[in-house]
């Protein structure tokens, strides 16, 4: 294989990461569908048909009480009921109510709940199995319910600052018709309505062992409930059976017990509230749902049968039926439940619903109002499909319907989506109209119908189904840009080893593969395959750390290997130079270790162990006085380091100090801040903090582009005489005259200095945004780069590309020891907001990137740095190479190795997501990690595009200033310009 | 008694002499005792039976386990292993005229405190929790590990850096007792590794704590790697004399 040009290196990895982003991109869009949904809040307007859309939206809402009669007054249906019961039973599968395929449940099932069958019986109640939508877990399902809307995963995480359900819903509708809630049971609905409850009494689900006394919270107040005549709406949340599926499945020895109390508590309530209805005005509906059903093994979350197989039960007073085949074989969808209840209570039907009313619930009604209810609930569902589909316009067959004679108007059904849509609610209208002037005998229910039907699926499918075809070329694109970059590293890899060995032929540099090289390798293949179980996922920090520890343990191991033997004997000046070497790395490493123990210390992290204690817990125990303390000792520490850094180098005086004033100008005014403004109380938004913060990310920003842009211009190039200990770096080359070597020196050192610019900019920001408590570990983290940095620059034991794996590593174990997980809760979204004086989405989610990404960042700026402190006879041109040699050599590695690790992980993970996105824990685990995946992704562009522009615009400037020194021998600036 | 302190001496004496000898001719006789197959299936047996023995004492005396109650198992565990480890050991030791079985004992013993600092750096280093309730678990757990990894090695080797570097930092063992220590040493490390991965799940398992599944997992790998060290010794053997034809 030819040696790769630096330009064919360049274009070929940008065409790599631009088809990664377009696989990332089609995977995201088919993976978690973004579907167009409606805003607001139905209201009036939604009892008025489309087409007259004049109705004022910005008018304010009446009162609750005068809203109630204008809503009771457009609908022209008159309530059924005035209460509503809700009963949630968490878990509980139709099965064991209705019976399966037309069979009654078994007879150990019926007895067990003896008096809900004989309602059944009866006709008194009447039973669907209500087909749920996966994910099967209780807080989608929840939202399912009350909206009719079948949620995306993308609105969820996108909405991490709140659980509350910001959509339009029943409960918000009874809530705005002044009516009173009442809950007792699963805290889920305390977080998704927050503020809407008169009054409730919440039981968490965490406890999964306990299936007693969960429910027993939950009747405990029943009685005093049921006695009340003050709430409109009760909602009872039974989780008992969830545990109990949980804990021995649905044959378990608890669940006949279970059904057993569940039925007492149908029993309760029906004797109570249902039966003595003498109060004509207080009509209650007793609704007995369940969220879900459960496989045989008592787990939930997938698409199976067993799992949406969810209950709906309607009590009430009046006989449904007139027989048990005809109570319980219906089947419905869980989202039918929502324009039901807002048909019966009069409200109007939420905004994104795709529910259909059941229509058994309507038999009581006259035909004029069951036929409005259909109507209502076909003006709902048209609107939500002209937002969906953008061309869909049916009003204009509306007008000209009226005209036609009966029959003729009707048509049958069939050409594109759009098409059919309107022509089924076209003769359903045109049926009803002719219905209302007795024209016709034939009802329009049926054509009503075949709309709602129609609509429905293809409105839920919309929300559910995946697109295979973006699934798979998204993944096809993904593991092809793998391959490519793993093809371009290869490439580079040999050439640098070619190098390596025309330079040092001596070393005793083996062949094959060293032990930390394979497991460089090893630590991604272990994380990928520990990715499949989700609770790795949830304790992902304990990998990272691990992994990365046992690679620099046997780093240390391979100092071991080279300590040279006899080292009491040995007077050799250069083997004492060796071990000296060897007592260097080996202390930079051990600080490393030591460091990392640190930080994985700090935050516990995960989601299981989070009660244990850490290093911050204690902090925070102890006082925040010793927080700021922490904190401004790191600020200091960190500009003492960094001046010290800068110091380092070996150039003019004067240069030196100017670019160290420069530096501590920023680092003051952060002390500064954090001295004033952090305290205990937030004070974040004062004006003057805020002013502080933007003064500091201005100078920030002049210092960091300053540096960079100016220092290869400025850096002081060096006269070849005063250079004498370069020259025994340069020893191999020897043809090279001394005006090179001073500008590669040149170019070295500006390298460095524009490292330590990242790196002093990225942690001051961090010192300025993290929380006061993650001073610390940036400081630490810090530490461990510039050891490691220390370590590789001591060394020509390693490989290259093992050396910027291990910085990436590093960089990926930091990321969770300041406090991140997998779970989207983690994210610090307080500090978002310093020095934002307005609300801006875009920059507060700039800065929360800032935050959640420091120490990933922080390792790949850091690979500047890295550069110029490789040892400078990869620099070194040979004879008829050019500048895009160098830059291919300088660049390279430390670019290409963060791509190609993060696209395996990337490519695995999403390999990983598509298996598991039937598995329980796929919306709650898996897809928040997919995320972070994306995010971290992002952050591996961006800081290898700050690398490599970094890199090549210092080649640039130093060719060029090679050019003006140098008249004669412009072709070297030509090749690189032409680059 | 008397006899061991007379013998003691006289083996005291005759180091000395040989010392006064080796100094007089300057010559190195490094060439480790051979080892028989015999020897070797024997102390592996004498070590693994150790590891058995103990446990099965801790189970039927003290009726405890490694689960119900770690520290003290460990404890006994190591405790009962290692005047066997270091007697077994002692046995092979390298340069056999001019150190004495019980010279080599000694350095065995004055091992196992520094391969348990030594395991500590690692485990801690790795991840292992730091804290007052789990000292007393970790530095018997630590004692444990020196003696299947450390010990053997400081009680042949003694203070030889070749051949520590050899064994440890290269892997690349010669003879049969280069056998006998590395593989086992590197089983119980590489064993413990791998019984750390269970520990984060949340399976809620007694035996997921801090150090019973790492104590479980060095101790299998450091049977496994016996079994593997005997068969390569007995492959060596087997070929030595095939070698001589």
């Amino acid at each position: 294989m030819p040696p790769l040009t630096c330009s064919g290196l360049t274009t070929c990895s940008i065409a790599a990461v631009i088809v990664q982003m377009v696989g990332v991109s089609l995977f995201m869009l088919g993976f978690f569908p973004v579907k167009p949904t409606l805003s607001g809040v139905s209201g009036p307007e939604s009892f008025r048909p489309p087409d007259h859309e004049v109705y004022n939206l910005t008018t304010p809402l009446p009162p609750p009480t005068h809203l109630k009669s204008l809503y009771q007054e457009l609908s022209e249906i008159p309530p059924s009921f005035d209460r509503l019961i809700l009963m949630v039973i968490d878990g509980l599968p139709a099965e064991f109510v209705l019976g399966k395929d037309g069979q009654p449940p078994s007879k150990a099932l019926t007895d067990a709940m003896p008096y809900t069958q004989s309602l059944l019986k009866n006709g008194m109640a009447i039973g669907y199995h209500a087909k749920a939508a996966p994910p099967t877990v209780t807080m989608p399902r929840l939202k399912a319910m009350v909206s009719g809307a079948i949620g995306g995963f993308l609105d969820v995480a996108f909405n991490f600052n709140t659980q509350a359900l910001l959509d339009d819903n029943l409960l918000g509708q009874f809530f705005s018709i002044g009516w009173k809630m009442v809950m007792l049971g699963d805290e889920t609905w305390l977080k998704l309505f927050p503020g809407l409850f008169t009054r409730h009494d919440g039981v968490s689900s965490f406890y999964v062992k306990d299936t007693v006394q969960v429910d027993q919270n939950v009747s405990r107040h029943l009685g005093y409930e049921l006695n009340r005549d003050d709430w409109d709406l009760l909602i009872l949340h039974y989780l008992g059976l969830d545990h109990v599926g949980h804990i021995g499945g649905r044959n378990s020895v608890l669940m006949t017990p279970k059904l057993m109390e569940m039925d007492e508590v149908v029993k309760m309530i029906h004797l109570n509230t249902i039966v003595p209805q003498d109060d004509i005005k207080r009509q209650t509906l007793l609704v007995v749902v369940s969220d879900h059903g459960m496989t045989d093994n008592g787990n939930h979350g997938g698409s199976s049968y067993e799992e949406t197989d969810s209950l709906v039960l309607f009590i009430g007073p009046t006989k449904y039926a007139s027989d048990y085949a005809s109570a319980t074989h219906n089947t419905a969808y869980q989202v039918d439940i929502a324009p039901t209840l807002a048909l019966l209570f009069g409200v109007p039907i939420p905004k994104n619903n795709v529910g259909v009313l059941i229509a058994g619930i309507f038999t009581s009604l006259t035909d004029d109002q069951q036929l409005r209810a259909l109507e209502l609930n076909s003006w709902q569902l048209l609107r939500l499909l002209e937002a969906q589909l953008p061309g869909l316009s049916c009003r204009s067959f509306n007008s000209d319907g009226f005209s036609d004679d009966q029959g003729l108007g009707i048509s049958k059904c069939s050409g594109s989506m759009d098409e059919m849509f309107c022509c089924l609610y076209r003769n359903a209208k045109l049926l009803h109209s002719s219905w209302k002037l007795k024209t016709v005998s034939s009802s329009p229910v049926a054509a009503y119908h075949d709309f709602l039907k129609a609509a429905s699926e293809w409105l839920s499918h919309r929300a559910t189904d995946k697109p295979v075809n973006l699934l798979a070329y998204g993944v096809a694109a993904m593991i092809l840009s793998c391959v490519i970059l793993f093809t371009l590293i290869f490439c580079l890899c040999k050439e640098v080893d070619l190098r390596e060995k025309q330079l040092f032929s001596d070393k005793n540099r083996t062949q094959g593969w060293h032990l930390h090289e394979t497991f460089t390798l090893g630590v991604t293949l272990f994380l990928v395959i520990s990715m499949g179980s989700s609770s790795m996922v949830e304790e992902e920090q304990y990998i990272w750390h691990f992994m990365t520890s046992t690679l620099y343990l046997l780093l240390f191991r391979n100092i071991i290997q080279s300590f040279p033997a006899g080292t009491l004997q040995s007077s050799v000046s250069a083997i004492k130079g060796q071990n000296k070497k060897c007592y260097f790395q080996m202390c930079s490493l051990f600080m490393l270790l030591v460091s990392g123990r640190i930080l994985r210390g700090w935050h516990q992290g995960g989601v299981n162990w989070t009660n244990l204690p850490d290093i911050s817990k204690w902090l925070e125990q102890a006082g925040s006085d010793y927080i700021k303390l922490i904190h401004l000792g790191a600020g200091l520490l960190l500009i003492s380091l960094s001046l010290f850094g800068i110091s380092l180098l070996k150039s003019k005086r004067n240069f030196i100090l100017v670019v160290q004033l420069a530096f501590s100008i920023p680092g003051l005014l952060v002390l500064q801040h954090i001295m004033k403004y952090q305290d205990s109380t937030s004070t974040a938004s004062s004006y003057g903090a805020t002013l502080l913060a933007q003064t500091i990310y201005v100078i920030l920003g002049i210092m960091t582009t300053g540096t960079v842009i100016a220092s290869p211009w400025f850096m002081p190039v060096w006269i070849s005489e005063t250079c004498s200990s370069c020259n025994f770096y340069f020893s191999t080359s020897v043809s090279i005259d001394g005006q090179n070597k001073s500008l590669l020196i040149g170019l070295r050192d500006s390298v460095y200095l524009i490292g330590w610019a990242y790196l002093y900019f990225w942690c001051l920001l961090q010192m300025l945004l993290q929380q006061p408590i993650n001073s610390m570990p940036i400081l630490l983290l810090l530490m461990q780069i510039l050891a490691s940095m220390l370590y590789s620059s001591n060394g020509r034991t390693h490989k290259q590309w093992v050396e910027v794996a291990a910085i990436y590593y590093l960089g990926m174990a930091g990321h969770f020891s300041l406090g991140n997980s997998n779970t989207l809760a983690t994210i610090d979204v307080a500090g978002a907001y310093i020095g934002l004086s307005s609300h801006s989405t875009l920059l507060s989610g700039i800065l929360m990137f800032i935050i959640t990404y420091a120490s990933p960042m922080l390792a790949l700026l850091s690979m500047v740095m890295y550069i110029s402190l490789k040892d400078p006879s990869y620099f070194v041109i040979p004879q008829n190479a050019d500048y895009g040699y160098l830059l291919k050599m300088m660049i390279g590695c430390p670019c290409l190795v963060p791509l190609c690790l993060n696209s395996v992980l990337l490519t695995a993970y999403t390999v990983v997501l598509l298996l598991m996105r039937n598995h329980l824990f796929v919306w709650s685990v898996f897809s928040p990690k997919y995320l972070y995946v994306c995010a971290t992704t992002v952050c591996v562009y961006v800081g290898v595009f700050v690398v490599a522009v970094t890199g090549f615009y210092t080649c640039l400037v130093f060719a060029m200033r090679r050019k003006r020194q140098d008249p004669f021998s412009n072709e070297m600036g030509k090749s690189l310009i032409g680059e | 008694m008397k006899a061991v302190e007379i013998d003691f001496k006289t083996s005291t004496q005759a180091i000395n002499l040989k010392k006064k000898k080796k100094h007089q001719n300057h010559v190195r006789n490094d060439a480790p005792s051979p080892v028989s197959a015999s020897h070797a299936i024997g102390s592996h047996l004498v070590c693994a039976l150790g590891l058995a023995l103990s446990f099965w004492a801790t189970h039927s005396f003290f009726s405890t386990n490694l689960i119900s109650d770690p520290v003290h198992t460990l404890l006994l565990t190591w405790v009962f292993e290692t005047p066997i480890v270091v007697l077994v050991y002692s046995r092979f030791r390298k340069n056999p005229k001019e150190c004495s079985y019980w010279r080599a004992v000694g350095r065995g013993l004055l091992g196992i405190p520094l391969g348990a600092l030594i395991n500590i750096f690692g485990a801690i280093a790795l991840g292992a929790p730091v804290g007052i309730q789990y000292l007393l678990g970790t530095i018997n757990w630590s004692l444990l590990m020196s003696l299947l990894t450390f010990v053997p090695a400081a009680c042949v080797f003694g203070s030889s850096w070749t051949d520590w570097q050899r064994v440890f930092a290269h892997t690349k063992p010669i003879g049969a007792i280069d056998y006998m220590i590395c593989l086992p040493a590197h089983g119980a490390i590489i064993g413990a590794w791998l019984g750390a991965w269970p520990m984060p799940l949340d399976w809620e398992r007694p035996w997921q704590e801090w150090p019973v599944c790492v104590s479980y997992g060095a101790m299998a790998g450091y049977l496994v790697a016996m079994v593997a060290s005997l068969g390569f010794t007995l492959v060596r053997v087997a070929r030595l004399p095939l070698k001589q034809d």
